[in-house]
């Protein structure tokens, strides 16, 4: 395991988590704000594959989980499962296209919403499903497309090493893939 | 050579949602909720310094924005408030002498009246952190005498209850959020319990027999029932609907909150523990 990623991406997360609790949470259109977490794993799988992005979605969420109201580990689950998904669903796709990453982004994060509010509600947290969702979809969609190639950009910078490793696990188990 | 790699994948998924599902029971889970909490509170202790430094750095930027696009409304807002403040100081005037009325006949009944509680002023430092709860988190903590459970009160009444103390700061829960439920009394001594519906519905009140004696505005205060969750006498919200259709067990009533939980920049906490 390569220390000098798992700093960068602890770097990333803590960014991520200092601007989504103070400039993002200005942003309130409808009474939903965009949620820029699901950005992380998401970006990891399209750069990494599904196994980095379940790595990142699990501990992004998990920081994330920190400071939010909602139940504990329910944001590192939800990150887990929508980096490997991405990372899944990607795999047969031409990771250059251009398209891929505000689709992914999109999608992934309107997902990863979803899951949560109502895995949320499956845990006894039912108010998490009494919400707006249409205008919810409309805002984190939307502040998906905006943000995903500077969230991009960063976990490039934080994945990417010498060497061209492009994950959290060792190199050698990288070997014929893109991971 | 691929069959191994994808064995593998799939062996790391399985793991990371094994463990958040161990952490998820673990704080569900009402005797280990403490061993999460804790955690929360320490890395709360941690991160709230850090976040509040971005604050102070990145706020003045957005003030000055703000301030020079909405320079006209701020004017004729401060105008309206100057005003609701002058009537404010004159009703409170007129009350003066009821309130002591109903302090001393409170008091006979050894019932606790809120004006006789003690209370910490507290700033609102993030409203709303997560889009699928209705909360709110305020600059007071553990190190100011705040506890889980206390009441908050706002500009009208009740505004919510607190639900995560850490040691400068703490997270409310809003009576709309669909899981708070406050009993509530009204009229010649009538009782139901509040329910938050959620940002979408108004909150409703349960437990009302049908045909109950009720008009639309009148106010809902807290009871000292629902084994004493909050301090009786709180004003709660104001009937905005009610019904009872053919063979229902209970009266259908709407409510809508007396405080306004538009402007909550700051909110009083009681510092008033349910009784154990």
């Amino acid at each position: 395991m390569n220390g000098r990623v798992i700093l960068r991406v602890a770097l990333v997360i803590l960014l991520a988590l200092l601007v989504q609790s103070t400039v993002v949470l200005s942003i309130n259109l409808g009474g939903m704000h965009p949620d820029i977490v699901w950005l992380l794993p998401i970006t990891a799988a399209l750069l990494a594959g599904p196994e980095t992005g379940a790595i990142v979605g699990f501990f992004s969420g998990l920081a994330f989980d920190l400071v939010l109201p909602t139940p504990f580990g329910l944001g590192a689950l939800v990150g887990c499962l929508i980096g490997f998904s991405v990372g899944a669903a990607v795999v047969a796709v031409d990771a250059r296209a251009s398209w891929l990453r505000p689709v992914a982004a999109v999608i992934g994060s309107v997902a990863a919403d979803m899951l949560f509010s109502v895995l949320g509600a499956i845990f006894g947290q039912q108010e998490m499903v009494q919400i707006d969702f249409f205008s919810l979809f409309v805002v984190v969609a939307a502040a998906s497309l905006v943000l995903v190639l500077p969230a991009s950009r960063l976990m490039h910078w934080a994945l990417i090493t010498d060497g061209n490793r492009r994950s959290l696990v060792p190199a050698h188990a990288n070997e014929g893939g893109i991971w | 050579m691929a069959r191994s790699r994808r064995s593998r994948r799939t062996l790391t998924l399985v793991v990371l949602v094994v463990l958040s599902l161990s952490i998820i029971s673990l704080d569900l889970n009402g005797r280990t909720h403490s061993i999460t909490s804790g955690v929360k509170s320490v890395a709360n202790g941690v991160y709230s310094p850090l976040r509040q430094a971005v604050v102070d750095v990145i706020s003045p930027i957005g003030d000055f924005f703000a301030g020079a696009v909405h320079y006209g409304a701020l004017q004729s807002e401060n105008q309206k408030l100057q005003s609701t403040i002058g009537s404010l100081r004159q009703r409170e005037a007129e009350k003066g002498f009821e309130n002591t009325q109903l302090r001393n006949v409170m008091a006979l009944q050894n019932l606790a009246f809120l004006d006789a509680l003690p209370t910490v002023m507290a700033e609102t430092i993030e409203v709303r952190s997560s889009n699928f709860t209705l909360t709110i988190t305020i600059d007071k903590g553990r190190s100011d005498g705040v506890e889980v459970n206390m009441p908050i009160v706002g500009a009208g009444g009740l505004v919510g209850q607190v639900i995560q103390a850490f040691h400068h700061t703490a997270v409310v829960q809003l009576i709309t959020d669909g899981q708070s439920k406050v009993g509530v009394t009204f009229g010649n001594a009538y009782t139901g319990t509040v329910d938050g519906q959620g940002p979408v519905a108004p909150m409703t009140v349960d437990l009302v027999p049908p045909h109950t004696p009720l008009h639309k505005g009148e106010k809902l205060f807290t009871s000292s029932l629902d084994a004493g969750a909050f301090p009786p006498g709180i004003p709660v919200g104001r009937v905005t609907s009610f019904h009872a259709g053919a063979g229902a067990s209970q009266e259908s009533i709407t409510v809508t909150p007396l405080a306004n939980l538009n402007q909550l920049a700051y909110v009083d906490v009681v510092l008033w523990s349910p009784p154990a």
